[in-house]
């Protein structure tokens, strides 16, 4: 060894002295693999404190599918109303218009029978 | 054992000719009043426009329940369809003079020639050849119901309505003559929105 290399001689026996093997404490391995099984085994505790938690308790179930049933119902007949509604509204135009040709055509007739009766009253007159 | 199957067999046709009979005096019934001869529908294929209305009792009783109270208009229209038990309407418009024969009216004004049918106007106009008719079908001395032939240069107007009317509530409700074009319009929507 010579003086030069002195240091470096050292610095390499502090590095073997910190990275030397050592025989991990009794029980480490069966404590490590306990709490790798505990990991494993336990549901994951965000899904615990989810706002569907709820939904867990079956009054509240019952009541949620009972909520959505009737709100289904409900928007189908709203459907069926506003439909019955529609063909309602086209039925009574249909009915209007067939009133209105009805009445154009008896006024039609009505005004002919006018014209006529005023052009036999003028050929009575022309001829007294 | 045959005598039975031959006896079964007798009354089930028996039943079954009772059964037709049933239906088609039923068919018979409903289409009394609504006849239109096929040549008179086919018309819609060369107008240019064409209003049908066929209105049974059910249906004009549903569709009375939709015209309004607070409208003037509506409320005479109600009050008019209240007893009728059918209306039954077609007119044809079309681009040009002569698209229908007088066959065609003919047709329609003889189905009108009985005994329980009245004609109480008869229009024939030389100078701008519109010829009108009026039926009044009288039951018990009783109004039970119109039909108006309306056979003009460009147009052909069927009208039967069915069960008792005030016949001049009825005119009051044409409006200006002629069928407003407003209604044609409207009627084709009200086809429209039946579709939906």
């Amino acid at each position: 060894m010579t003086p030069m290399n002195e240091p470096n001689d050292r610095l390499d026996d502090a590095l073997k002295n910190a990275l030397r093997r050592q025989e991990a404490p009794d029980g480490f391995a069966d404590g490590l693999m306990a709490r790798a099984a505990q990991q494993h085994s336990t549901p994951e505790p965000i899904h615990r404190d989810s706002w569907l938690r709820f939904l867990t308790r079956p009054l509240v179930r019952w009541a949620t599918l009972a909520a959505v049933a009737a709100s289904m119902v409900l928007g189908v007949h709203v459907y069926q109303v506003r439909r019955e509604r529609a063909e309602g509204e086209a039925a009574k135009e249909r009915l209007m218009i067939a009133l209105h040709i009805a009445g154009a055509k008896l006024q039609l007739a009505r005004s002919k029978v006018n014209e006529i009766r005023t052009d036999q009253s003028t050929n009575h007159q022309v001829k007294e | 054992m045959k005598k039975t199957k031959a006896i079964r067999s007798s009354k089930l046709k028996y039943y079954g000719a009772i059964l037709a009979l049933l239906v088609a005096s039923s068919i018979a019934a409903r289409t009394q009043d609504a006849k239109i001869p096929p040549d008179v529908e086919k018309l819609s294929a060369k107008a240019k426009e064409t209003v049908e209305v066929t209105m049974d009792g059910p249906m004009l009783h549903w569709a009375s329940k939709f015209l309004s109270a607070d409208d003037p208009e509506e409320a005479k229209c109600a009050k008019l369809v209240a007893n009728l038990k059918g209306i039954y309407v077609r007119s044809f418009e079309f681009d040009k003079d002569g698209a229908y024969s007088t066959a065609d009216v003919e047709a329609l004004r003889s189905q009108f020639r009985s005994p329980t049918w009245s004609r109480v106007v008869g229009v024939r106009s030389d100078h701008d050849g519109d010829n009108v008719d009026i039926f009044f079908k009288l039951e018990n001395e009783k109004m039970a119901g119109i039909v108006i032939i309306a056979a003009e240069a460009r147009e052909l107007t069927y009208v039967n309505i069915v069960g008792p009317l005030e016949v001049d509530q009825l005119a009051d409700l044409g409006g200006e003559f002629g069928i407003p074009k407003l209604s044609r319009r409207s009627l084709s929507k009200a086809e429209k929105g039946d579709h939906k």
